[in-house]
C-alpha cells in the first residue's frame, strides 16, 4: 500500500504544485485586473514625478547622453542583432545609439538581449503574458492596444509631449502606437517602404516603356515580351513566408480599392468589414494578377529572399519587395553588376483597373517603437533612465547616423541632411519612399496578429486558386470579430 | 518481473529525485495548461474564465481537424518510412553479406543530429523548382513534363515534407534497434541470413520477437514524436500553401504566439496530447491482440 | 551451428552476389546521403553570402575562410561563452538522464508494484507534450519558483524531457534480459543495489551509450526552452547564440553554417573520433550465448 502512497503523493503534489501556482497566478491576476482600473490615475500622478525628472535632465544637456540619477540594471529587449545590422541601416544606427548611450551612462548597467526577430516574436509574446516584461523594449504596433488596456505598457503620451525632440518628431509615425488617444511608444528604426516595385530600366526601356507601368494591361503587354525574351517572368515575387503577399502588395493595392478611411474605420472598429465589396473586389484583383501568369510560377513556394535573386541573376526585369530587399539588391549589383545597378529604378505597383480610392501609394511606416514597461512608474530614477534612453534612440543623434549613412529617416526630422553625395540610386530611393509617391498605413502595424495570420494563410491559397476571395473575405472578417 | 523485491523504502528513494523533476517540469506545466485552457487570454497577463468554450470553438475548428488528419498521416508513413525501414537496414547491417558496417552505423544516425534549419534547407533545395535536384533529374531522365513547383501542390505537399522526417531519423531507429539486437546471438543472426530467400521471414520469425519490446519503444516514440511534428514543417512550408501542411503542433503554436491566443492555444495543446494518448492507447490495444494471435499461431 | 551444413550451389552464390551488391548498394546510398548535410554544409560555408543565395548546390568557386574568421572575431557573437554553457549544461543533463533513465526503467521492467502502471503512463503523458505551444506556461511556473535565468535551469527541462525516452529504451532492453542472472545474484545475497549496478548496468551498456548519443545531440540542438526560459546573454547555450546571425529580413546562411559547424564541432568530432568505440558499446552487449 506504501507504494500506492508513493505514487498518490506525487500526483497530489503536481496537483498541489500546480494549483498553489496557478491560484497564485488566478489572485495576482485579479489583482492586476484592479490595477487596470486605477491604472489612469496613478499614470497620471507619477507622470507628475516623471516630468520634473525629464525637465531637469533635458536643462542640464538636452536629454540624450544626460545625468541619469539611476546607477543599476536596466533591461532591454529588442531585435536588432549584429547580423541585421550589417546592411540594414535602422539597425546599424539603432546599434550605434545605443553604443553611444551606453557609454555616455557607465552608471547603468544596461542589460541587453538581442535576438533574431522571429524569436524576439516568442520571447516578448511570453513575457507579456507572464507580466514580466524587461524595462525597455520595443513593441509591434499591432500589439499596442491589447497591451494598453492591460496596463502592462506605460503611458507615454506626456513622456512624448515632453520630450526636447517633440517639435522634430513626424508624428504621423505615431499612429500605430496610438491607443484611446494616448501614446505608448517612440517610434524606432527607420520609415521604410514595404511595397516596392525594383526594375531594370534598361530592360523595360527595350522593351518599350521609357518609364514602368501605370496599368495592368501595360504590365501583361510587357509580359508577352519578356517572355519572348527570355526572361521567365516579368515580376519576382516569393510569399512562402506567406506575410510577404500582405505586406509587399495587398497592403499597398488595398489603399487604391478601399482608400485610407476604409481601413481606418477597421482600425477604429467603426463599420467597415473585410466583406465590404472594396475589399473582395482588392482580393479578387489579387487572385487575378497571381493567376495570369505575370509572376513567377513557383512564387507561393519561395521566399522574397530567393525571388530577388531571380533579379539580381537577370531571371526577371522586375521584383516586388520592401526597403530590406531593396537594400540587399543595392549592396550586391552594387559590385557585381555595375550597370544593372546604374540601371536600377523604383516605381509604385500600377494602377489596378477600377480602383478608384487612392493612387501612386506605397504603404510606409515604423513598425516598432520603443516602449516602457508599466512597473517603471514605481521607480522613478530607473524610469528617467529608460526615458533617456528612448529619447535618444529614436531622437537627433538617430536620425543624423541614418540620414548621413544611408538616406533614410527616422522619427526625428533633421533639417541638414545633404542628399548631394549620395548617388543617383540611393537618391531615387529616397525620393520615391519619402518625396513622390503617396503614403498608405501598413496593414499588420494595426489590428491584431490573429486576423493578419488569417488572411495571410487564405490569401496563400486564394493566390493559388484554390479557395475565392469571398471565402478568404469571409474567414478572415470572423477572424476580426472574434479577436479585435 | 523479479520474484523478490526490494524494500519499498529502497525503491522510494531511487525513484522520488527523477520523479519530482519530473513532474515539476513536464506535469506541472501541462496542469498549468490544462487550467488555462478554460481561459479567454489573448496576449498580456489578462485572462477571463470562459468555460469550455475553448473546447467548443476547437470541436469546430476546421483547421485543427485537418491538422490532425496530417498528423495521422504523418504518423503513418513515418512508423512505415522510419521503423520499417530502420530494422530493415538493421537486418541487412547485421547480415555478413554487408561490408562497412561501422561506416553505416556512423553516418546512418548523423541526420538526425542536424538541425531542423539544416535539414529544411537541404530539401527545399531538392525541391526547389528552378534550380531543385528533383527537377533537374527529371528533365535529365527525359521526364520534363513532371517537373512542378512541388512545394506549392497541396495535394502532395505533406507526403513531400514526410520524406525528409523519414530520411531524418531513419539512422534514430536503426541505431536504437542496433542496441536491441545487442542481446541477441549472433549466431542466431547469422543463421537468419544465410538462406537467402528467407532473409524476410527469418527477420519476421526469428529476429523481431527477440526485440519485439523495443520496436514497440520505437513505434511508440515515432508516434509521439510525429503527433508533435513542428520544426521541419515549420522550415519549409509553415503549414502552407494555405494549410495544405498544417500539422497540430504548428498549429498550437501559431495560435499562441502569431495569433497570441494563450487560451485557445493551451486548449490545443491539450488535445494534441489527449489525441496522441489516443493514438498510442490504440496501438496498445491492437499489439495486444495480435500478440495474443501469434500466441495462439 | 556452422554454415558448412548448407551446401552452396553455383546458382545460390550468384544469387548471393547480386543480393550482396544489391544490398551494399543500398547502404552506401543511404550513407552517403546521411553525410551530405555535413559536406553541403562545409562546402557552403566557404561561399559568401551572395554565392549561396545564387545557388545553393554548386561548389565554392573561390572558397573562403571569410565567414569563419566574421564568426570568430566578433565578439558580439560570444561564441565561447555559448560554447562553455552548452557544454556544461549538456554534459550534466546527459549524466542524469541516462543515470535517471537506467534506474527508473529498470525498476518499470523488473518490479510490479502498484504505482509502476502510473509512473509508465506518466512518462508516455510527457513524451505527447507538444512543448511549444507549452512555452508559456513552462515560462510561468519556472519563474514563479525562481528557477529561471539561472546556471542550472535549463538542466531541469532537460533531463524531465529526455527521461521518457530513455526510461522506455531501458526497459525495453532489460525485459530482453532473462532474469535468471539477478536471480541468481540474489541467492548470493547481492542487495538490490549492487545488483542494480554491478550486474545490471554492465550489461545494459549498450542501449546506456545510445541514450547518451541521442541525448547529447538533442541537449546540444535544443532551443526553444533556451529561449524562453534564459535572458541573460551570457547564460545562453550555443543554438541561441546562433540566433545573432538571423536577421529580420535577411540572413547570411553561410555565415550560419560555419557558425553550426563551429558549434557542432566539438560533439561531431568526439562522435567521430569515438564512433568505434561507441558503436562496439552499442552493438556488443554482455550477454551472449
Amino acid at each position: 500500500m506504501k507504494r500506492v502512497k508513493v505514487v498518490t503523493t506525487l500526483l497530489l503534489s503536481a496537483t498541489l504544485l500546480a494549483s498553489t501556482m496557478l491560484s497564485g497566478c488566478g489572485s495576482s491576476n485579479g489583482e492586476e485586473t484592479n490595477k487596470g482600473g486605477k491604472e489612469s490615475e496613478s499614470v497620471s500622478s507619477t507622470q507628475g514625478t516623471e516630468k520634473e525628472v525629464e525637465s531637469e535632465d533635458s536643462t542640464d544637456s538636452g536629454g540624450t547622453g544626460g545625468e541619469v540619477a539611476f546607477s543599476g540594471e536596466l533591461t532591454f529587449l529588442h531585435f536588432s542583432t549584429s547580423e541585421e545590422s550589417e546592411g540594414n541601416g535602422g539597425s546599424d544606427g539603432f546599434r550605434t545609439t545605443i553604443k553611444q548611450w551606453e557609454d555616455a551612462h557607465p552608471d547603468v548597467d544596461l542589460n541587453q538581449t538581442v535576438l533574431s526577430n522571429d524569436d524576439f516574436k516568442t520571447q516578448i509574446a511570453t513575457q507579456a503574458a507572464a507580466n514580466d516584461l524587461p524595462d525597455v523594449f520595443m513593441l509591434q504596433g499591432m500589439n499596442t492596444k491589447s497591451w494598453a488596456e492591460q496596463g502592462i505598457i506605460l503611458d507615454m503620451t506626456d513622456i512624448i509631449k515632453d520630450s526636447p525632440y517633440y517639435s522634430d518628431y513626424n508624428t504621423n509615425y505615431f499612429t500605430p502606437f496610438t491607443s484611446e488617444d494616448k501614446l505608448y511608444g517612440l517610434p524606432a528604426l527607420t520609415g521604410g517602404t514595404c511595397t516596392v516595385v525594383v526594375y531594370d530600366k534598361q530592360a523595360w526601356e527595350d522593351a518599350g516603356f521609357a518609364e514602368f507601368p501605370k496599368t495592368w494591361a501595360e504590365l501583361e503587354e510587357a509580359d508577352a515580351y519578356f517572355k519572348e525574351n527570355g526572361y521567365k517572368e516579368t515580376l519576382a515575387f516569393g510569399n512562402s513566408g506567406q506575410w510577404q503577399l500582405n505586406s509587399c502588395f495587398m497592403s499597398a493595392i488595398g489603399s487604391r480599392f478601399t482608400g485610407d478611411d476604409w481601413f481606418l474605420s477597421i482600425i477604429d472598429k467603426e463599420g467597415a468589414k473585410f466583406t465590404d465589396q472594396e475589399f473582395v473586389d482588392m482580393l479578387t484583383f489579387t487572385q487575378d494578377a497571381f493567376q495570369s501568369g505575370i509572376f513567377n510560377d513557383d512564387f507561393n513556394a519561395i521566399n522574397n529572399e530567393d525571388a530577388r535573386e531571380y533579379f539580381i541573376s537577370g531571371e526577371s526585369p522586375a521584383f516586388v519587395g520592401g526597403n530590406w530587399d531593396v537594400s540587399y539588391i543595392q549592396a550586391t549589383i552594387q559590385e557585381e553588376d555595375p550597370d544593372l545597378y546604374e540601371n536600377m529604378g523604383f516605381a509604385v505597383l500600377p494602377q489596378p483597373e477600377g480602383a478608384t480610392k487612392t493612387e501612386n501609394t506605397q504603404n510606409i511606416g515604423m513598425g516598432y517603437a520603443v516602449a516602457i514597461n508599466s512597473k517603471l512608474k514605481d521607480d522613478p530614477e530607473k524610469l528617467a533612465a529608460a526615458v533617456d534612453l528612448a529619447y535618444t534612440l529614436t531622437g537627433p543623434d538617430f536620425a543624423t547616423y541614418v540620414g548621413e549613412n544611408y538616406a533614410l529617416q527616422g522619427l526625428t526630422k533633421v533639417a541638414d541632411i545633404d542628399l548631394s553625395k549620395f548617388d543617383e540610386v540611393t537618391k531615387a530611393f529616397y525620393n520615391y519612399s519619402y518625396v513622390d509617391t503617396n503614403a498608405s498605413e501598413i496593414y499588420d502595424s494595426y489590428v491584431s496578429s490573429a486576423v493578419w495570420e488569417v488572411l495571410n494563410t487564405e490569401a496563400q491559397s486564394m493566390v493559388n486558386g484554390d479557395t475565392t476571395p469571398e471565402d478568404v473575405a469571409e474567414k478572415t472578417q470572423e477572424a476580426y470579430e472574434a479577436n479585435y | 518481473m523479479l520474484s523478490r523485491k526490494p524494500k519499498k523504502s529502497v525503491l522510494f528513494a531511487y525513484l522520488i529525485v527523477p520523479m519530482l523533476l519530473y513532474v515539476f517540469s513536464v506535469f506541472v506545466p501541462l496542469v498549468a495548461a490544462g487550467f488555462y485552457s478554460f481561459f479567454q487570454w489573448k496576449g498580456g497577463p489578462n485572462k477571463t474564465f470562459i468555460g469550455l468554450e475553448n473546447y467548443v470553438t476547437l470541436m469546430k475548428d476546421s483547421v485543427f481537424w485537418e491538422a490532425f488528419g496530417h498528423n495521422i498521416y504523418l504518423v503513418i508513413l513515418c512508423v512505415i518510412g522510419q521503423v520499417g525501414i530502420a530494422f530493415l537496414f538493421v537486418i541487412i547491417i547485421n547480415s555478413k553479406l554487408v561490408k562497412l558496417k561501422g561506416i553505416h552505423r556512423t553516418f546512418g544516425f548523423f541526420p538526425s543530429t542536424i538541425s531542423a534549419v539544416a535539414v529544411g534547407f537541404i530539401w527545399t533545395m531538392i525541391y526547389d523548382s528552378r534550380r531543385g535536384l528533383l527537377n533537374w533529374f527529371l528533365e535529365a531522365i527525359g521526364q520534363g513534363a513532371k517537373t512542378q513547383v512541388w512545394l506549392n501542390n497541396p495535394k502532395i505537399v505533406m507526403t513531400l515534407v514526410a520524406i525528409p522526417l523519414i530520411w531524418q531519423y531513419i539512422g534514430y531507429y536503426m541505431i536504437i534497434l542496433l542496441s536491441a539486437t545487442a542481446s541477441i546471438d549472433s549466431e542466431i543472426l547469422e543463421s537468419a541470413e544465410l538462406d537467402g530467400a528467407n532473409t524476410v521471414q527469418r527477420a519476421i520469425h526469428v529476429i523481431l520477437p527477440m526485440i519485439k519490446s523495443t520496436i514497440m519503444v520505437c513505434i511508440v516514440l515515432c508516434v509521439s514524436g510525429n503527433m508533435k511534428a513542428f520544426d521541419n514543417i515549420y522550415v519549409m512550408t509553415t503549414g502552407g500553401p494555405g494549410n495544405s501542411s498544417m500539422v497540430m503542433a504548428l498549429y498550437g503554436y501559431k495560435v499562441s504566439f502569431t495569433q497570441q491566443n494563450m487560451g485557445y492555444g493551451s486548449a490545443i495543446s491539450v488535445a494534441i496530447f489527449v489525441l496522441g494518448l489516443l493514438v498510442i492507447g490504440g496501438i496498445q490495444l491492437l499489439s495486444k491482440i495480435v500478440n495474443k494471435n501469434e500466441e495462439v499461431v | 551451428m556452422s554454415k558448412k551444413q548448407y551446401g552452396w550451389t553455383t546458382g545460390k552464390k550468384i544469387g548471393r552476389g547480386i543480393l550482396g551488391i544489391g544490398l551494399n548498394g543500398i547502404m552506401i546510398l543511404f550513407s552517403l546521403t546521411c553525410i551530405f548535410p555535413l559536406v553541403w554544409m562545409f562546402y557552403s560555408s566557404l561561399k559568401v553570402k551572395r554565392e549561396f543565395n545564387a545557388d545553393i548546390v554548386s561548389l565554392p568557386k573561390s572558397p573562403t575562410l571569410t565567414n569563419y574568421i566574421k564568426v570568430l572575431t566578433n565578439p558580439d557573437y560570444h561564441i565561447a561563452d555559448s560554447l562553455v554553457n552548452s557544454i556544461r549544461t549538456t554534459a550534466l543533463s546527459v549524466f542524469f538522464i541516462v543515470l535517471f533513465g537506467f534506474i527508473v526503467g529498470y525498476i518499470l521492467a523488473r518490479i510490479s508494484f502498484r504505482g509502476s502502471k502510473i509512473i509508465w503512463l506518466m512518462l508516455l503523458m510527457g513524451m505527447l507534450i507538444p512543448i511549444h505551444s507549452l512555452l508559456v506556461p513552462i515560462y510561468v511556473v519556472f519563474n514563479r519558483v525562481g528557477f529561471s535565468n539561472k546556471w542550472f535551469t535549463l538542466l531541469i527541462p532537460y533531463i524531465s524531457f529526455g527521461l521518457p525516452i530513455s526510461v522506455f529504451l531501458v526497459q525495453g532492453f532489460v525485459k530482453g534480459i532473462p532474469t535468471a542472472l539477478e536471480e541468481a545474484a540474489a541467492i548470493d545475497g547481492c542487495s538490490f543495489s549492487g545488483t542494480l549496478f554491478k550486474i545490471i548496468m554492465p550489461i545494459c551498456k549498450p542501449i546506456m551509450v545510445t541514450i547518451a548519443i541521442i541525448q547529447t545531440f538533442s541537449c546540444w540542438n535544443e532551443f526553444s526552452f533556451a529561449l524562453v526560459l534564459m535572458r541573460d546573454t551570457r547564460l545562453q547555450t550555443v543554438p541561441l547564440a546562433m540566433t545573432q546571425f538571423t536577421g529580420q529580413f535577411s540572413s547570411d546562411y553561410p555565415k550560419i553554417m560555419a557558425a553550426m559547424l563551429i558549434t557542432m564541432s566539438p560533439i561531431v568530432v568526439l562522435y567521430f573520433a569515438f564512433s568505434k568505440y561507441i558503436i562496439k558499446g552499442i552493438v556488443e552487449g554482455a550477454v551472449k550465448g
